[in-house]
């Protein structure tokens, strides 16, 4: 796929989203299954990768141009992530006050509630690829508690389900 | 007082932007902390419009903060810098991990541990949705919450309706649709 193509794709996702996974079901909708130049297991693959690292939610981006296009699509992962920051810069600069308004927020949490749903939707083809027996379905449903119960980072979780999959297949 | 120079915001926000854990709020605690607190170079009004703006910034919350609040110090350069420094070491450790897997999956002890972790990713990604729709959950908000998150899983699940027409959709109801703020 053509690199600066692949920014542009993943450039819609993060521009259309408000925070580090909600950009998911955009990635999904053109890369898995528009386009078929990702599968869910990549993808998944991706946000675990994304937050295995240490920095921003949303460098999962960044595995997903590596899956892609090697480097290059790397590359083109990481501007499309820092790409939509500097979108403050004009509002610093021309919006000011009026970000306070009402309707502008009220516009921005219901954005998010619908990210939310499609997260949930984008997760199905993800959990059917990836949830094949018992110990999968108790690694995703203890690393949700986990992370829903306490603010501890995401690392451990990750090292506790390699570990959990690797005793799952010695045993 | 430490005057404030490129190398000064490069080294604040690599430090800060790699190394705090717990998401973006942590991370702009500690970087107010650091620019407000302790070195006085942004003043907590300034720091305040920066925050309350990077909340509606598309893209990553963080980054649109950090690229805000390094404008005010240095211009576009301040906010290249700051924002490069946050995101190029994570982009390195991602492609390297990333690199990893596409290595080792032919091994299948490795592809046992990988299971693992693409079984957690599922909870992480239900974590990152749960998370998104919580603090919408409370008092006159629940109504909304809920109708907005059911009807995108419908129109998404049911009618196939791709992701960008559904956030359209939600837009236009939150902005005729206003509730209670919480704060």
């Amino acid at each position: 796929m053509n690199v600066f193509l692949l920014y542009l794709l993943l450039l819609k996702a993060t521009i259309t989203s408000f925070s580090g996974l909600s950009s998911l079901p955009v990635v999904q909708h053109d890369l898995v299954e528009h386009r078929r130049v990702l599968t869910d297991r990549q993808l998944s693959a991706a946000v675990a990768a994304g937050r295995t690292a240490p920095g921003p939610n949303g460098s999962y981006i960044v595995s997903v141009g590596y899956f892609v296009a090697g480097i290059p699509g790397a590359c083109a992962g990481c501007l499309a992530v820092m790409s939509p920051a500097f979108l403050i810069i004009f509002m610093l600069r021309y919006l000011g006050a009026r970000a306070e308004r009402r309707d502008v927020k009220s516009a921005i949490q219901a954005v998010t509630l619908a990210a939310a749903g499609l997260i949930v939707t984008s997760t199905l083809p993800l959990a059917r690829d990836s949830i094949t027996g018992p110990l999968p379905a108790a690694i995703a449903a203890g690393t949700f508690l986990f992370l829903t119960l306490t603010r501890r980072a995401t690392i451990w979780v990750i090292l506790a389900a390699a570990l959990a999959g690797l005793l799952g297949a010695l045993v | 007082m430490i005057p404030v120079s490129f190398y000064r915001v490069f080294l604040i926000f690599l430090r800060i932007g790699n190394l705090t854990f717990g998401g973006g709020d942590p991370t702009m605690a500690a970087l107010q902390s650091e620019l407000v607190s302790t070195h006085r170079w942004l003043s907590p009004e300034r720091y305040g419009l920066v925050y309350a703006l990077a909340r509606i910034t598309p893209g990553t919350n963080l980054l649109a903060f950090c690229a805000g609040t390094a404008y005010e110090l240095l211009g576009w350069g301040g906010a290249i810098v700051a924002v490069a420094a946050v995101t190029v070491p994570s982009a390195a450790v991602v492609v390297l991990l990333t690199a990893g897997y596409q290595t080792w999956k032919s091994n299948p002890l490795a592809m046992a541990a990988i299971g693992g972790t693409l079984a957690a990713a599922v909870g992480m990604m239900a974590t990152s949705a749960w998370q998104l729709l919580r603090p919408q959950l409370a008092g006159g908000r629940r109504l909304r919450a809920v109708v907005v998150f059911g009807v995108s899983v419908l129109l998404s699940l049911r009618f196939g309706l791709s992701p960008i027409p559904v956030l359209g959709l939600a837009a236009l109801v939150g902005f005729f649709w206003r509730v209670p703020a919480t704060k």
